[in-house]
């Protein structure tokens, strides 16, 4: 159960996060949704102990994450896609994927876990031992999702996880997400594919201007007036990144 | 003819010894962008280790490297832990440059003190074996030199394969693309920084006692072997440590070249020379990504 | 009192500190006090000369020596050929920066580190050549080594440094100066706010190399006998660097205290052990890079701030 309060956090004078709390519960899917610049790339990477929040309080299993060094972060159970994927570009697939299981926790199953990743995404079994760098983006989008689950992670945070992929791939990234939740795994993503996010999310909450500006179910915030406006309108980004017209 | 032959021979020989030099310091820039430029009066530090033991203690040199090499593991984590763990809480381009500074002030202390200890003279380590050579048509090969470069090239090879299949050397390889991204695999960043800083001055280290047994050694050859490091780095590229051992041959062979066309002076300039010219071309080098 | 002021107060401290100096041949001292000061005043003048690149444009260059080396190096053969001396230094000043110049212009296209390691081998390179083609030492004839008069080298020296000084403290209140430090504190920013960069580093570079080849001038009019590669020898180099950075990077007055304190320690403790100061040195070198980044400079100004609050 991830538990977050009031959180603040900015660089200098820039206020990013200007107290803003949500909750996952286990097994959930929940998408954050929100323009450019609102803080939600912020908001996962204060979870994830990259960045430090000033005010506020994140918990995650009833234990406050604010002193955890970030490689514990993964012990604890929650692994973060970051945005653009940020692979090991010199190093094969296997490694990368290997290295996902590092934690102490996840290290010793970490041969079943890339067997698990490799028949969710079956292409990356073939280029095994080809180096990340010359993957396509979606593979290398599998091969960062792949990562993260080979650290069994009971909470799985994506950042834009469909930015720049065709739509053909986003949908498989999708199902793949569902197919993790289904085996229990929580789910936290960020997303500016709205439909998309809110089709496969139970829950969702809209950042605006560093807070919370709506919550509700996948159904009731695609019904809602305001999310439709701003991101589902005419103007809004289409599946596949391009604008609409 | 056979007289370039040669010449260009004993250039590999010690073009080995330049590159296992230059593994220490690639690995340790490659990983946390520190450039310590004592790196060569940890090399000599390393060779007056084997001096020590093989004067003091009747040691072969070639079996201190069992002594030296763990002892100088165990230098370089304190040195890190002392010294440089501090210059990496800066940003990268900070990192480099106070990194570079303060290395100068480690290589002034540590050479001071190599003249405190030792005096400015030169050491060498006579074996019963020193003057032995292999007779291969007209080149006479001397052995002890052979035996480094194989064990240098040895190393180098160890250490690719640590590298690849070990975990904390996979840690480290990762650490060294996106320390944000080992972070958040779960890989604990500081501890991959002192492993590599360790092995870094562990192949220094090996690096000393193979030159002392091979040539000599003084204080002077720290900031020598600084640069013969400096230049092997910039002329392989990051990545790669049999692409650095190669750059290293690669380098003797170049001087030894240089030597037999312009005359013995002149070796040391051509080192130079391709450095910054490689510096300003392609500062990529031949081999790094 | 704003940066620009206190350079220009130290400026007239260190002046009349010097004005001073310039009564003590009046004292007839025995030599090795006017031998003394004569290598203060001089490693005064390269301090200042490094710290202008350094402290005010932010580039480490390790290729210091070189341009005193350039500057001895004509100096010495001009001289020799019956050049008045002062003609003499000035053309190896000038032979010193052109060559910066040359060389500036594809060495500032390195950043940071290899910047750095770029002049020092750089450096390096003129060392080694000059060392071959010109092994011999360098003996003044007999009839000037007759002629020599230390007092004349001493005023020399003392002018030296006090040009140095004006050059600094002027160029630490003007325009150029504040460019030259915006690029020390943040070279991109400085870049997208319109400061012409490279054009400012050269500036920077040669007024740095010309006042290391007078030093250089001066150090191959003072000497009755070196080799000439010794004019290229990186502890020119180092020796800058660490009386900069120990006395305070970026101010005019630090390399003034650092210079002082490293002759006097170096002199001192060279009576009873030869390279020690260097381990002192370079283990003081450390600690200031990593505690007190600003030097004694700062460290004065951390106690007088203690003081203040107490008082």
């Amino acid at each position: 159960m991830l538990e977050v309060r009031d959180v603040e956090a900015g660089y200098g004078d820039v206020r990013v996060l200007a107290g803003v709390s949500l909750s996952v519960a286990p097994g959930e899917i929940v998408a954050l949704l929100g323009p450019n610049g609102a803080g939600k790339s912020t908001l996962l990477a204060c979870i994830a102990g990259l960045t430090r929040f000033s005010a506020g309080s994140i918990s995650w299993e009833g234990q406050d994450l604010r002193t955890v060094h970030t490689h514990l972060i993964v012990e604890r159970g929650i692994a973060l896609v970051p945005e653009g994927r940020r692979l090991f570009g010199g190093m094969t697939v296997q490694d990368n994927l290997e290295l996902g299981a590092f934690a102490p926790r996840a290290w010793p199953a970490r041969r079943v876990a890339l067997e698990q990743v490799y028949a969710l995404f079956p292409v990356l079994a073939e280029r095994r031992r080809t180096t990340v760098q010359a993957l396509s983006g979606g593979q290398q989008q599998m091969v960062a999702v792949g990562r993260a689950l080979m650290a069994a992670p009971r909470l799985l945070m994506l950042d834009e996880p469909s930015l720049g992929l065709a739509p053909r791939l986003v949908s498989a990234i999708l199902d793949a997400l569902a197919t993790i939740n289904r085996a229990g795994v929580a789910v936290f993503v960020v997303e500016q594919n709205v439909p998309a996010a809110l089709r496969l999310a139970h829950r969702g909450y809209v950042l605006e201007g560093g807070r919370i500006v709506g919550e509700g179910t996948g159904a009731a915030l695609m019904a809602d007036a305001h999310v439709r406006r701003a991101y589902l309108g005419p103007l809004a980004v289409r599946p596949s990144g391009e604008r609409g017209e | 003819m056979s007289v370039l032959t040669q010449q260009l021979v004993l250039g590999v020989l010690i073009g080995g010894l330049y590159g296992l030099a230059a593994t220490g310091l690639s690995l340790v820039f490659g990983v946390m962008r520190v450039l310590n430029v004592a790196h060569g009066e940890l090399i000599m530090l390393g060779g007056y280790g084997a001096f020590w033991l093989a004067a003091l203690l009747g040691v072969d040199p070639f079996a201190a490297l069992l002594v030296v090499v763990p002892a100088a593991l165990l230098f370089g984590a304190l040195l890190y832990w002392g010294l440089f763990s501090f210059v990496v809480r800066a940003h990268e381009e900070a990192r480099v440059k106070n990194s570079l500074l303060i290395g100068f002030g480690l290589a002034l202390a540590l050479h001071a003190l190599a003249v405190r200890l030792w005096t400015a003279d030169e050491r060498a380590i006579p074996t019963p074996y020193s003057g032995a050579v292999l007779s291969v048509g007209d080149l006479a090969i001397p052995v002890v030199r052979l035996a480094t470069l194989a064990i240098a090239l040895g190393l180098t090879v160890a250490l690719q394969l640590l590298l690849a299949h070990w975990r904390w050397g996979k840690a480290i390889r990762a650490t060294a693309e996106d320390w944000q991204a080992a972070l958040l695999t779960g890989i604990d960043v500081r501890r991959a920084y002192v492993l590599a800083f360790a092995l870094g001055t562990g192949l220094a280290g090996a690096a000393g006692t193979l030159v002392t047994v091979a040539y000599s050694v003084s204080p002077a050859i720290g900031l020598e072997w600084t640069l013969k490091a400096l230049i092997v780095v910039v002329l392989a590229g990051l990545g790669s440590m049999l692409g650095t051992f190669v750059g290293g041959v690669v380098l003797g062979v170049a001087e030894a070249a240089s030597a037999a066309t312009f005359g013995g002076p002149y070796r040391e300039i051509v080192g130079l020379v391709i450095f910054v010219v490689v510096l300003v071309v392609r500062p990529r080098g031949l081999f790094g990504r | 009192m704003t940066a620009a002021g206190r350079e220009r107060r130290w400026a007239v401290v260190v002046l009349a500190g010097l004005a001073l100096l310039a009564l003590l041949p009046l004292a007839r001292p025995r030599d090795d006090v006017l031998n003394f000061v004569f290598l203060v005043l001089l490693s005064i003048t390269l301090a200042e000369a490094w710290n202008i690149v350094a402290g005010y444009a932010g580039q480490v260059n390790l290729g210091h020596a070189a341009f005193f080396g350039i500057g001895a190096l004509v100096t010495r053969m001009l001289w020799m050929e019956g050049v008045p001396v002062l003609a003499a230094m000035v053309a190896g000043a000038v032979t010193a920066t052109v060559f910066a110049l040359v060389i500036g212009a594809a060495a500032f296209r390195l950043r940071g580190a290899y910047f750095a390691i770029g002049t020092l081998a750089l450096g390096e390179i003129l060392r080694t050549t000059v060392g071959t083609v010109l092994p011999e030492i360098s003996t003044l004839p007999a009839a000037t080594i007759a002629g020599y008069r230390l007092t004349l080298r001493y005023y020399l020296a003392l002018g030296l440094a006090a040009i140095s000084v004006v050059a600094v403290a002027m160029l630490a209140t003007s325009r150029l100066g504040l460019g030259m430090r915006a690029i020390r504190e943040d070279e991109e920013a400085a870049e997208a706010s319109g400061v012409g960069t490279l054009a400012l580093k050269l500036i920077a570079l040669a007024l740095s190399t010309a006042l290391a080849g007078l030093a250089g001038g001066l150090f191959a009019y003072y000497h009755i006998s070196y080799y000439p590669a010794h004019g290229f020898g990186p502890q020119w180099t180092f020796d800058a660097l660490l009386m900069t950075f120990i006395g305070g990077v970026g101010t005019l007055q630090g390399p003034v205290f650092g210079a002082v304190l490293y002759v006097v320690l170096k002199e001192y403790l060279a009576l009873h052990w030869v390279d020690i100061h260097l381990l002192i040195f370079g283990a003081l070198f450390v600690a200031i890079v990593l505690l007190l980044p600003g030097g004694l400079v700062q460290g004065v100004e951390r106690v007088r701030g203690m003081l203040g609050r107490r008082g």
